[in-house]
C-alpha cells in the first residue's frame, strides 16, 4: 500500500489511519472467499463491516455501502 | 486526551471548516448519484426523466439538478413491483434487517431493506448522537421502546452495544415494571418518546418512588415526537428525572437519526452534515430558504447502500441556524426548535404516522359507520391524544360496544399499534360535507 494513500479530502493518511485501511482491505479479501467455515467467515465479514465504518467515518474510503 | 474524554464521536470530521465539508459531501454525492444511476432502476428513471447524468454534478450546486424523490414515487414502485420496488440495489437475499413505516392509503407500508454495512452505519449515526450527548461506556442505557417492525430506537439499541454500554431492552414489560428496574439497576440514561419520559416518571410517584431521589438518570434520549425540542416539555422531564434530556430525528425512510442534540443544549439539534446533506427549501417553489426561515427538510442521505436516498422531500418543517449558534465546536449547522410541524396533512401522534386516508380505510370497512371524525388533542398541554367518533347507520345502534372494540384495535392494527379513543356520537351530531370533506381537527397547540 501506498504511503501516499489520500482521503476523500485529499489528506495524505495518517500512521492510524494507514493501518485500519489495511486491516480494513485484508479483511474484506478475506470475507469474500468462500472456502472458510462459517464460524469464520460470518464473523470476518462482521469484522470487516466495523472496520469499514471506522473507514467510511473517517473518510477514508467511500464505498458502496450495500456491498457486504 | 483519552477517547472517553473527547466530546465528539468522529472529531475529525465533525469540526471540519466548513469549505472541507462541503468538498466532502461532494466526493460523496458524486459517488452516490454514480451507484444509484447504476444500481437503482428507479433512480435512473428519474434522472432520465430530468436528462440529468452522474458526470452533470460538477459542484455542490449541481445538487439542484437532480429531481425530488417523494414518498408517494416509492410507494408507487413498491405497488407496481411489490414488495421492495426497483428503488433497491441490492439483491434481497443480502439483506439482514426488514422494518417498515405505517401507511398513507390503507395499509401499504414503505418496505425497507438493510446490509450488515447499513445496519452498522444506521448504528454508527445514533453513537454521533449518544456520543455527543454525553453517554459514555461505563452508561446503563434502558430502552423503553416495544421493538417491533417500526425501526424506532433499534438503531440505538445497537449503537449503545458498540459504545460498550450495558444495554437492557424493555420490550412488553409494563410501565411498573419498566420503571423499578430502571431504579434497581441503576439505569444512567433512558430513551423514550417524550410522551411516555413524562408517563413513567408520573408511574413512578403513583408508585412512591421518587426518580431524582432514587433514580441514576442522567440523561433522557427523546424521539419521535416534536415535544422532545420544546422547552416546556424538556424542563418538565428533566425535572421529573434528575437529568439532562436530549432530541433526536429520524426517519424510516433513512433508518437513523439525522440530527441530535449535544451536550451543550443549544436549543436544537446539530445536522451530522459528513453524513447528510439537509437543505431547506420553499415547499412550492423549491427555492433554498435563508438561515432562519422556515421551509422543507430535502434530505440526501450517504449511508444506506440497499436504498439511496437522494433529495427526498421530508415534509418536515424546520428553520436551519448556523452552528456558531452552538459553542460545542461542531461545525454542522442546527434545526432551532427540531422539527416544528408539517408541512402536508400528515400527523405525528406519540411518534407514529397518522394519515387521515389511513384512518378512513380503516374505518370504511365497519359498513354500521355513516359518519365519523378524527379529533386530536394535548391532554394536560403534553400528551397527544387521538379520538374517533363515529356516527352509526340507524339501524345499527346494537352493535356498538363490538364495533368499538373491533374499531380499536384495527386502528391499532394499522398504526404499530397506536392506541385510538373511539367514542360514539349522537345521530346527527357530526358535520356532513358537499365537496371535499374535513374529518379531522387537530386541536393540539401549534408551535
Amino acid at each position: 500500500m501506498s504511503n501516499e494513500a489520500k482521503d476523500l479530502l485529499g489528506n495524505v493518511l495518517t500512521a492510524d489511519e494507514r493501518e485500519l485501511l489495511e486491516l480494513y482491505t485484508r479483511l474484506k479479501a478475506m470475507s469474500a472467499r468462500d472456502d472458510l467455515p462459517p464460524v469464520a467467515t460470518a464473523n470476518v465479514k462482521q469484522a470487516m463491516v466495523m472496520l469499514w465504518n471506522a473507514c467510511n467515518d473517517l473518510a477514508i474510503v467511500h464505498e458502496e455501502p450495500g456491498c457486504d | 486526551m483519552s477517547q472517553t474524554e473527547s466530546p465528539y464521536w468522529n472529531p475529525k470530521t465533525e469540526t471540519l471548516p466548513k469549505e472541507q465539508l462541503r468538498l466532502l459531501q461532494l466526493a460523496k454525492l458524486q459517488r452516490l448519484v454514480d451507484r444509484a444511476w447504476h444500481t437503482s432502476p428507479f433512480h435512473r428513471r428519474l434522472y432520465e426523466k430530468a436528462g440529468v447524468t452522474p458526470d452533470k454534478i460538477k459542484t455542490l450546486d449541481d445538487l439542484r439538478r437532480l429531481p425530488f424523490m417523494t414518498r408517494e414515487d416509492w410507494m408507487a414502485c413498491q405497488a407496481e413491483k411489490p414488495l421492495f420496488g426497483d428503488l433497491i440495489t441490492r439483491p434481497e437475499d443480502e439483506a439482514i434487517r426488514y422494518h417498515l413505516t405505517s401507511g398513507t392509503s390503507g395499509r401499504q407500508p414503505l418496505r425497507v431493506l438493510d446490509s450488515r454495512k447499513d445496519w452498522s452505519w444506521i448504528a454508527d449515526m445514533w453513537c454521533y448522537g449518544f456520543w455527543g450527548f454525553g453517554i459514555r461506556p461505563d452508561d446503563k442505557v434502558f430502552f423503553a421502546f416495544s421493538y417491533g417492525s417500526f425501526i424506532g430506537f433499534w438503531g440505538a439499541h445497537y449503537c449503545c452495544e458498540k459504545l460498550g454500554c450495558l444495554t437492557l431492552a424493555s420490550g412488553n414489560m409494563t410501565t411498573e415494571q419498566r420503571v423499578k428496574q430502571i431504579v434497581e439497576l441503576g439505569v444512567t440514561v433512558v430513551c423514550a418518546t417524550p410522551t411516555y419520559a413524562l408517563r413513567m416518571g408520573q408511574t413512578a410517584e403513583k408508585m412512591g418512588i421518587d426518580l431524582r431521589r432514587d433514580g441514576k438518570v442522567r440523561r433522557v434520549v427523546v424521539s419521535g415526537e416534536p415535544a422532545g425540542s420544546i422547552p416546556a416539555v424538556k424542563k418538565m422531564i428533566e425535572d421529573m428525572w434528575g437529568g439532562k434530556c436530549g432530541d433526536t430525528a429520524g426517519m424510516t425512510e433513512i433508518g437513523t437519526i439525522m440530527f441530535f442534540e449535544c451536550d451543550h443544549q443549544p436549543g436544537g439539534p446539530h445536522i451530522i452534515e459528513d453524513h447528510f446533506i439537509e437543505e431547506v427549501l420553499d415547499p412550492d417553489s423549491g427555492e433554498p430558504m435563508a438561515y432562519g426561515e422556515r421551509g422543507e427538510r430535502v434530505v440526501t442521505s450517504f449511508g444506506r447502500g440497499f436504498i439511496p436516498l437522494l433529495r427526498y422531500k421530508t415534509k418536515d418543517l424546520v428553520q436551519k441556524v448556523p452552528h456558531t449558534r452552538c459553542s460545542c465546536g461542531r461545525t454542522g449547522d442546527l434545526y432551532e426548535g427540531g422539527i416544528l410541524g408539517r408541512v402536508d396533512d400528515m400527523k405525528l401522534v406519540r411518534g407514529t404516522n397518522v394519515y387521515p386516508r389511513a384512518v378512513e380505510a380503516v374505518v370504511r370497512e365497519h359498513p354500521e359507520v355513516e359518519e365519523f371524525q378524527i379529533i386530536l388533542s394535548r391532554k394536560d398541554n403534553v400528551q397527544d391524544e387521538i379520538s374517533v367518533k363515529v356516527e352509526l347507520k340507524p339501524d345499527q345502534q346494537d352493535c356498538w360496544p363490538r364495533l368499538q372494540a373491533q374499531l380499536g384495535k384495527d386502528l391499532a392494527d394499522a398504526h404499530e399499534g397506536l392506541r385510538f379513543n373511539v367514542e360514539l356520537a349522537a345521530q346527527g351530531e357530526l358535520p356532513r360535507f358537499e365537496l371535499k370533506a374535513k374529518r379531522l381537527q387537530d386541536l393540539r397547540p401549534q408551535y
